[in-house]
């Protein structure tokens, strides 16, 4: 597990970004954290670092949102859900296999439902309002091979490094 | 009685129409995923090139899978859509059975297995026996080096036909008394579909639109852990209300995505 803190949204999304360097076709993501924890935002800075032009909004009302980029982006919502057989026929595992990353907000709710090979990223409030605890966790072997490099990635959002 | 097909269950899309004369026009595109774009234009060709209107369809005929997801609710929906609008009757088929049945004639025990990503494939086994194949396994998720030793362990001469074969075909090529259909038998047919459906219209063998559900080999059943989860977070006070006013509001959660957005 990987901690990191930023210190407003537009340091969350450069937060995202350092990530998505790392990230490649067939990767999935699921974002945790509550109502305005940054779910979205960390999409959007995710999206970007992939060459994505288009604003990257909530899918909420979708579901889920594919977007064109070095690598597409495949944007899911699983807010509305309320049966993991819903999250089966997203057919998630389907769409990033055809050359594409999937980042799912409220991804932990999901998991169950998908397989389980994913980088796990938990947003929580901190002390401050803009304030951000990040916490990144590996599940299976896609992204656990990469836990060095994610680490030195984020190195600059590290826990001690002060403001 | 005219049987319009629809198959949409790999990367291939394709449509048919025929009736007791056999199939008049089929359609089928392997290349890229526009299965929704594709499909509905589809169907128009093949009844113009037929000389059929779309009201002389008696029933429309779907590949319920298994196969994947994106494709399948494409076909399905079109399919279902269709015969509401119509006011004819529906008849689903699976995909490995239309898959098996391009194969009926090769005396040999056959498996169709059709590519499920990540690593899997769907297959069922079938038998020869006089005037075709017969189905004597369940449609089953494989993992394809078991589904290897499933039919090294049969110890019968078997042709293993579809696109999840091809794609794992190293693993299949290791056995004599396998042999690997080509690229030819790598996807369903909706000329299969039709000619498999049209007796069945005859028969009257017919599903209603609201009565037909995708054969899905990937199940989950269970609640998503909503509840749970909110009683194990630690969202600061001001937020645990709006978490747990979830299910409430449909517009009020819209300003909430709205919020998150904005950060």
């Amino acid at each position: 597990m990987i901690t990191a803190r930023t210190k407003s949204p537009d340091d969350t999304r450069e937060l995202a970004g350092a990530m998505a360097g790392l990230a490649r076709a067939g990767d999935v993501v699921l974002l945790a954290g509550e109502l305005g924890a940054g779910k979205t935002v960390f999409a959007q800075g995710f999206g970007r670092a992939l060459g994505i032009e288009e604003p990257i909004t909530s899918p909420s009302f979708t579901l889920v949102r594919i977007y064109p980029g070095r690598v597409r982006l495949v944007h899911a919502d699983v807010y509305r859900l309320d049966h993991l057989q819903e999250v089966v026929d997203l057919a998630l595992p389907e769409l990033v296999d055809e050359g594409a990353v999937a980042v799912v907000e409220w991804g932990d709710v999901a998991a169950p439902a998908l397989p389980a090979d994913y980088l796990e990223v938990r947003l929580e409030w901190s002390e401050a309002e803009d304030e951000r605890r990040v916490s990144v966790g590996a599940v299976g072997p896609a992204w656990s091979a990469r836990q060095g490099a994610l680490a030195a990635a984020l190195g600059r959002w590290g826990r001690d490094a002060g403001p | 009685m005219i049987v319009l097909g629809i198959e949409t269950a790999t990367v291939q899309v394709g449509c048919a129409v025929g009736g007791v004369e056999g199939v008049l026009a089929e359609f089928h595109a392997a290349r890229g995923r526009r299965h929704a774009e594709t499909l509905v234009p589809a169907i128009q060709f093949v009844c113009q090139e037929a000389s059929i209107e779309l009201r002389e369809v008696s029933a429309v005929a779907v590949d319920i899978g298994p196969g994947l997801f994106t494709g399948l609710r494409v076909g399905i929906a079109t399919a279902k859509a269709l015969a509401q609008a119509l006011r004819v009757p529906m008849i689903g088929l699976s995909s490995l059975d239309l898959l098996a049945f391009a194969v009926r004639y090769t005396g040999r025990t056959v498996v169709a297995a059709i590519d499920a990503r990540r690593g899997e494939v769907y297959a069922a086994t079938y038998r020869p026996v006089p005037g075709g194949l017969q189905r004597v396994s369940d449609y089953q998720l494989w993992k394809p080096r078991d589904l290897v030793l499933e039919l090294v362990a049969l110890g019968t001469e078997c042709l293993v036909v579809g696109d999840g074969v091809l794609r794992h075909r190293a693993l299949f090529d290791g056995d004599s008394r396998i042999t690997v259909g080509t690229v030819g038998y790598a996807y369903p047919s909706a000329s299969a579909l039709v000619e498999l459906a049209h007796p069945r219209a005859i028969r009257e063998e017919f599903v209603q639109p609201s009565e037909l559900t995708p054969l899905y080999l990937r199940q989950a059943d269970a609640e998503m852990a909503w509840r749970k989860r909110r009683e194990g977070m630690g969202a600061p006070a001001g937020w645990t209300g709006s978490v747990g006013g979830r299910r409430n509001g449909g517009d009020g959660d819209g300003g909430v995505a709205v919020a998150e957005g904005g950060g």
